[in-house]
């Protein structure tokens, strides 16, 4: 393991874990109390990952920990312009606002018929509450760390046969005094039949304090039930963000994903878990990171091809600036009883800083043999001959490099299914192509 | 496919063609390992004192390393201590010519098929056989001797160009490097040494057969072949062993070194005895393979059919130090029974447009577990550099497994890494084709295999290539997917 005595955040958990679990358990379930009291043991034994551990073998968490975190959410007005700055231009939504992880009812329209939201602090008590939330015992790391001190975070039920007649936007402002560590915790439950589309924006304001989010979510697909989660990254450079999302599948559900990272927070780490656990199901994972600076976005990825007849498909594309890193490990993962599965990868990266790095590494691991399965991935940068084309037609150097990112980013932007977010991400994309490079 | 089950069995129960045990008088040194033992192969050998030290430092390096745990098979616990460091043919004198080696020896390379013999001399392979662990019979030597070539046993070399083996042995694969490389250094009992001079393109393949015979007599071998500036070789490493019940270690280290202009070419076909049906028996094949391209335009090409061996379990990797070399990569790996191949390459780009080509082939059968593991890595000076990898895999029958973890690292934007892979089994509408036009489907999945690997096979010179495709129609016969 690590040697934890050196990273003061790992003391400040494991000294304030008593403080801090009764502040937030004092309310809660015996089982719920085993579970943190679990998770922390797991955590103080894990403490956090070193580049030692597989799955962060890229990801250096070390300049990152030496800061010093509160772990306690402090009181402060409500940051309106920050979380208006997350509102997409026409775009015709329910929006929610969460700051620093707890709803804020203040704000926001009224909300979709047939979802039902509570915060994760009063869902506590929900039955379903007590069916869904983890049971992972093994958990170490970041998710161990987010289920022994989690406070709140949302809860979602859809119930069934719902088709709400407008997407869900939840705004996550994050806003801070002094250096915090936040743990929002969400549950997501699309019920059978039940169809909703998320979008999710992470916003910060700028400044010296740094914010670390490290974020769960538990969302379950009921049988026949649609999820479109489309998640967009653009947190400035003093945050850091450790997400992890499981989606547990059931049979004939559709999720698609959709995850944006734009320029800005120096750590992104997206963990992002597909668990197909009944047949006839169907994924869609998109991607596109854009790096700057000296940003380090990583994003982790498994498909979980438990049953039969399953078809996932995944697509990440990544544009490197300056001297960012990008991570993409995708994880498809084919069981023995998964017949039938059809599962395709691809992960591209476009490679523009002189100092920008990029590991990649798409892994298939297949116990069945009646199954169609790929992974690509590539490293590259602009082509000549494009460029020249381009040129040749008189555009100009870096109008012509920003065509041809703007191409490669197409891809996965035009997957988007609302024109008003694919407007506002192209948006994004344009702040922070480089002018001269 | 109503007779795949019966023909899948078939290929499960296929007995082991090459098993049977040669009775030759051996000169054992009983199990253990210790300082004493080194001493006692270094004493036996008559090697210098550098040497020595060099081994004892590899020993070292061992006990302080552990047994990984990041492979994706469960590493069976291999007692160090039960194995026995030495073995050699008692009969120690040198031959001179074939006559006065023991016939018993000479019928067993004959039922291998190796026609240790003028023949084979005539066919212009120069042999150099390793028996266990001491090089018995060495043809050609005369006439590679006029080029000035080097070709003999590790051991030889170690005694008659201690200049050139203590140049370069350990450069490309410290004994620090893994634990069965340290191993390797600390109780190698023979192998293989090749030089070619500047400018010399070698006149024909050279070759090794290795066999292990004794019980419990861990093999290994070290391999170091020097490729001077301009020069051309290719090598043959091919090896059958009989049938046995306990498990057998073989950790072998293979150094290449190519200098400006050079190029290697590294071939193996790779049968070792793989276990019974239930997966009892069989060697690990823990090898450690490594080349380096060391000046500008150098190549080093590793071409591998790895059909045997319980684990088998090496990277054969190369470093392209020098500008414009090139590494090159073709594997072809079936693994049938519970055999377990966790193999791959790994390419390291350090100097200006280094190039570097993957092909990977693999084909999992029964209970066979096949994983293609590689590493990319491209470093911020290797301006221009550019990879191509392909890893496909074949499924036959629904309890066996392909795995793919390749990992791609660039420090340079101005490289161009493409990988590709893909999983699937073959194609019944393939099979239905060929079975409409009236061939049966035992043949049709030979067919469509032999297209699979052909790929990699067109990468082995002649006599090997033909080797290695009755190999793997002995391996997959009567295989429908």
């Amino acid at each position: 393991m690590n040697s934890p005595s050196e990273v003061t955040l790992y003391d400040e958990v494991i000294n304030g874990f008593e403080k801090l679990a009764n502040q937030a358990s004092s309310d809660e379930t015996s089982d719920l109390r085993r579970i943190r009291k679990q998770a922390f043991e797991n955590f103080r034994q894990s403490g956090f990952p070193t580049i030692r551990n597989e799955d962060w073998k890229y990801t250096n968490l070390t300049r990152f920990l030496k800061d010093e975190y509160a772990l306690n959410v402090p009181n402060l007005p409500v940051p309106t312009r920050l979380i208006d700055t997350a509102r997409i231009a026409d775009f015709d939504c329910y929006t929610i606002a969460l700051v620093n992880g707890v709803w804020d009812k203040t704000l926001g329209s009224t909300l979709p018929q047939g979802v039902e939201l509570l915060p994760m602090a009063e869902a506590k008590q929900d039955p379903a509450f007590a069916e869904w939330f983890t049971q992972n015992h093994n958990d170490r790391f970041f998710t161990a760390l987010n289920t022994a001190l989690f406070a709140d975070g949302l809860f979602i039920r859809v119930k069934a046969a719902a088709l709400p007649d407008k997407p869900l936007h939840i705004i996550h402002a994050y806003t801070a005094g002094t250096n915090l560590m936040v743990q929002p915790r969400h549950i997501w439950l699309v019920n059978e039949r039940a169809e909703l589309s998320i979008v999710e924006s992470i916003v910060s304001e700028k400044g010296q304090t740094h914010i670390w989010v490290n974020s769960l979510t538990e969302i379950v697909m009921h049988r026949d039930a649609k999820l479109d989660h489309t998640t967009i990254q653009s947190a400035p450079a003093n945050v850091r963000l450790v997400n992890h999302t499981t989606v547990r599948q059931k049979k004939q559900s559709l999720y698609n994903n959709y995850t944006f990272t734009l320029p800005g927070a120096d750590l992104v780490r997206n963990d992002l878990q597909a668990r197909l656990e009944e047949d006839h199901t169907e994924t869609h994972l998109y991607g596109l990171y854009l790096a700057a600076d000296r940003q380090l976005v990583d994003n982790h990825t498994l498909v979980d091809h438990q049953k039969p007849n399953c078809f996932s498909n995944e697509l990440y594309k990544g544009v490197l600036l300056e001297q960012s890193t990008g991570v993409f490990n995708g994880k498809v993962y084919v069981h023995q009883d998964a017949q039938k599965t059809n599962a395709f990868q691809q992960n591209n990266n476009l490679v523009i800083g002189k100092k920008a790095t990029i590991d990649s590494k798409p892994e298939l691991e297949i116990y069945a043999d009646d199954v169609k399965c790929s992974h690509g991935s590539t490293v590259g940068q602009f082509s000549e001959e494009a460029l020249f084309y381009l040129r040749a037609r008189g555009i100009g150097e870096a109008a012509a490099k920003a065509l041809l990112i703007n191409a490669f980013a197409f891809d996965v932007t035009e997957k988007i299914k609302h024109a008003a977010v694919e407007t506002h991400i192209n948006r994004l994309i344009g702040q922070h192509i480089p002018v001269t490079q | 496919m109503g007779n795949d089950n019966e023909i899948i069995d078939n290929i499960a129960n296929k007995e082991y063609e090459f098993g049977f045990v040669t009775d030759i008088e051996m000169d054992i040194l009983p199990a253990g390992l210790n300082e004493d033992t080194i001493r006692y192969i270094s004493e036996k050998k008559k090697e210098p004192e550098w040497l020595l030290e060099w081994r004892l430092k590899g020993f070292q390096a061992f006990r302080k390393q552990k047994l990984p745990e990041w492979q994706n098979f469960t590493l069976p616990s291999i007692d160090f201590q039960k194995i026995s460091y030495y073995a050699a043919p008692r009969n120690k004198k040198k031959y001179n010519s074939l006559d006065e080696v023991d016939p018993e020896l000479l019928a067993t390379f004959e039922k291998l098929g190796i026609p240790l013999s003028e023949q084979k001399a005539l066919a212009g392979v120069a042999v150099d056989a390793v028996f266990d662990s001491i090089s018995v019979a060495t043809t050609y030597k005369e006439k590679l001797k006029e080029l000035g070539i080097i070709f003999c046993s590790f051991g030889e070399a170690v005694q008659e160009h201690p200049e050139l083996v203590k140049k370069y042995v350990g450069s490309v694969v410290p004994y620090s490097d893994n634990i069965f490389a340290a191993l390797n250094a600390a109780v190698f009992s023979d192998g293989s040494f090749v030089y070619i001079p500047k400018g010399v393109r070698c006149p024909m393949e050279l070759s090794t057969y290795f066999r292990i015979n004794t019980e419990n007599t861990g093999q290994f071998e070290r391999t170091l072949i020097i490729a001077d500036e301009g020069s051309y070789v290719s090598y043959l490493e091919g090896c059958t062993a009989p049938m046995r019940d306990e498990n057998q270690l073989h950790a072998a280290v293979v150094e290449l070194i190519a200098m400006g202009n050079a190029e290697i070419k590294y071939s193996t076909v790779q049968n070792w005895y793989p276990g019974d049906k239930d997966g009892k028996g069989g060697i690990y094949n823990f090898v450690t393979k490594r080349g380096i391209c060391k000046g500008d335009n150098a190549k080093i090409s590793w071409t591998q059919v790895e059909t045997g061996s319980a684990i088998t379990w090496k990277y054969p990797s190369v470093i392209l130090q020098g500008d414009n070399s090139t590494g090159e990569f073709y594997s072809v790996a079936v693994t049938r029974n519970k055999q377990i191949a966790d193999t791959g390459t790994k390419m390291h780009h350090i100097g200006r447009n280094t190039r570097s080509r993957i092909i990977s082939k693999g084909i999992s059968a029964g209970e066979g577990q096949n994983s293609y593991r590689g590493l990319v890595q491209i470093g911020p000076k290797a301006d221009e550099a550019r990879n191509f990898t392909q890893c496909d895999s074949l499924l036959i029958g629904d309890r066996c497994g392909a795995h793919t973890f390749p990992y791609i690292e660039s420090k340079n934007n101005s490289a161009t890494v493409e990988h590709e892979a893909t999983t699937s089994k073959i194609g019944e509408d393939q099979i239905f084709y060929l079975n409409a036009r009236g061939i049966d489907s035992e043949k049709a999945v030979a067919l469509i295999i032999n297209g699979y690997v052909r790929e990699v096979l067109n990468q082995l010179p002649m006599e090997f290539a033909v080797e290695a495709q009755k190999l793997l129609s002995i391996t997959l016969e009567g295989s429908v997917g």
